[in-house]
C-alpha cells in the first residue's frame, strides 16, 4: 500500500486552498508521484491572485509550481506532464515563450494544452504531474 | 513491468460496458493506484441518468464514487486527485458547498475545477484517480 501524503508549500501564502478555505489541497504525494491541484497566479508575497497578461501570468505559475515542487522534495526537471489551460487559444505563443524558459532543455515533460472558461478573469492555469528524485523512494 | 488490472464496477448501473455497451471498464489498478472512468449522476442500480441540480447531481457523483472505490479496497479518503468538471464556472461555490460533505478539508485531494461540457446533458463528472 501506498502512502498519500498531504503536500504543502514552504510559502504558506501559496496555499490558497487554505486561505480561501477551499476543500482541496496544493499536492497529494502518492509513492513516487506528486500530483499537484491546478494553479493559477498568485502572488507570492501576498497570497493573492493576480491577473496580468498571459506572460505574466504563466511565469507567476510556473515560478510558483518550481517552489512548489520543491517543497515537496523534487523539482521541475522532473515533472512529467503538464496540462495547461488557457482562457483564450490566442494566448498560446505568449504562454509557450514564457513555458520555454522553465522547460527549454533537452527532456521537457508531456503537456497538452486546452481552451477553457477560468475564474476571476485568470489567462491561465496549470495543472503537474511529477515524481520524486532517483533516491527518494518512500 | 507494472500490473493492470480491471475492477468491475459495483452495480450493474455503474457498470459503462454492460448498461451502454461503452468500450471501458470503470476502474483499472496498476500498481497502488486506480485509476476511475468519468463518474456521472447516474442510478447505481438501473443506470438511468439523474439530471438534476447541479447539488443533486454533484451528492449522486460522489456516492457513485464511493461505492466505486470501496468495490476495489479504496475509499473517498484515498482520493489523490480529481478533475472536478461542470457545465458551467457559475456554479463553483455549489459544488464546493456538496464536495466539502464527503472530502475532509486537510485531507481533500488535489483537484483542479473544468467548466465543461459534458455528455448527454449532465452538470458534473468527476474523474478520478485514487490509491489502495
Amino acid at each position: 500500500m501506498a502512502e498519500r501524503t498531504v503536500l504543502e508549500p514552504k510559502n504558506t501564502l501559496l496555499n490558497v486552498s487554505r486561505s480561501k478555505n477551499l476543500p482541496h489541497n496544493p499536492g497529494i504525494r502518492v509513492g513516487d508521484l506528486v500530483f499537484l491541484s491546478g494553479m493559477v497566479a498568485v502572488d507570492p508575497t501576498n497570497g493573492k491572485v493576480r491577473t496580468g497578461s498571459v506572460e505574466e501570468e504563466t511565469r507567476m505559475v510556473l515560478s510558483n509550481m518550481k517552489h512548489m515542487l520543491e517543497s515537496a522534495g523534487t523539482g521541475m526537471e522532473h515533472a512529467v506532464k503538464l496540462t495547461v489551460n488557457l482562457s483564450d487559444a490566442a494566448g498560446y505563443a505568449d504562454m509557450n515563450r514564457v513555458y520555454r524558459e522553465f522547460f527549454g532543455g533537452a527532456s521537457p515533460p508531456a503537456c497538452s494544452v486546452n481552451v477553457v472558461e477560468l475564474s476571476f478573469g485568470l489567462k491561465i492555469e496549470i495543472e503537474c504531474l511529477a515524481v520524486m528524485p532517483e533516491g527518494e523512494a518512500k | 513491468m507494472i500490473d493492470r488490472t480491471i475492477f468491475p464496477a459495483p452495480t450493474r448501473g455503474l457498470d459503462l460496458k454492460q448498461t451502454l455497451g461503452l468500450p471501458q471498464s470503470m476502474v483499472v489498478r496498476s500498481g497502488d493506484l486506480l485509476f476511475l472512468s468519468g463518474v456521472l449522476a447516474v442510478h447505481p442500480g438501473t443506470g438511468e441518468r439523474m439530471h438534476g441540480t447541479l447539488t443533486s447531481e454533484t451528492h449522486q457523483c460522489l456516492q457513485n464514487l464511493s461505492m466505486i472505490l470501496g468495490r476495489a479496497g479504496s475509499s473517498l479518503e484515498k482520493v489523490v486527485r480529481v478533475h472536478a468538471m461542470m457545465y458551467s464556472r457559475i456554479e463553483y461555490d455549489v459544488f464546493n458547498s456538496v464536495y466539502r460533505q464527503y472530502f475532509t478539508p486537510a485531507q481533500a485531494p488535489a483537484r483542479t475545477v473544468w467548466s465543461v461540457g459534458i455528455l448527454y446533458g449532465l452538470k458534473v463528472q468527476l474523474d478520478v484517480i485514487a490509491t489502495v
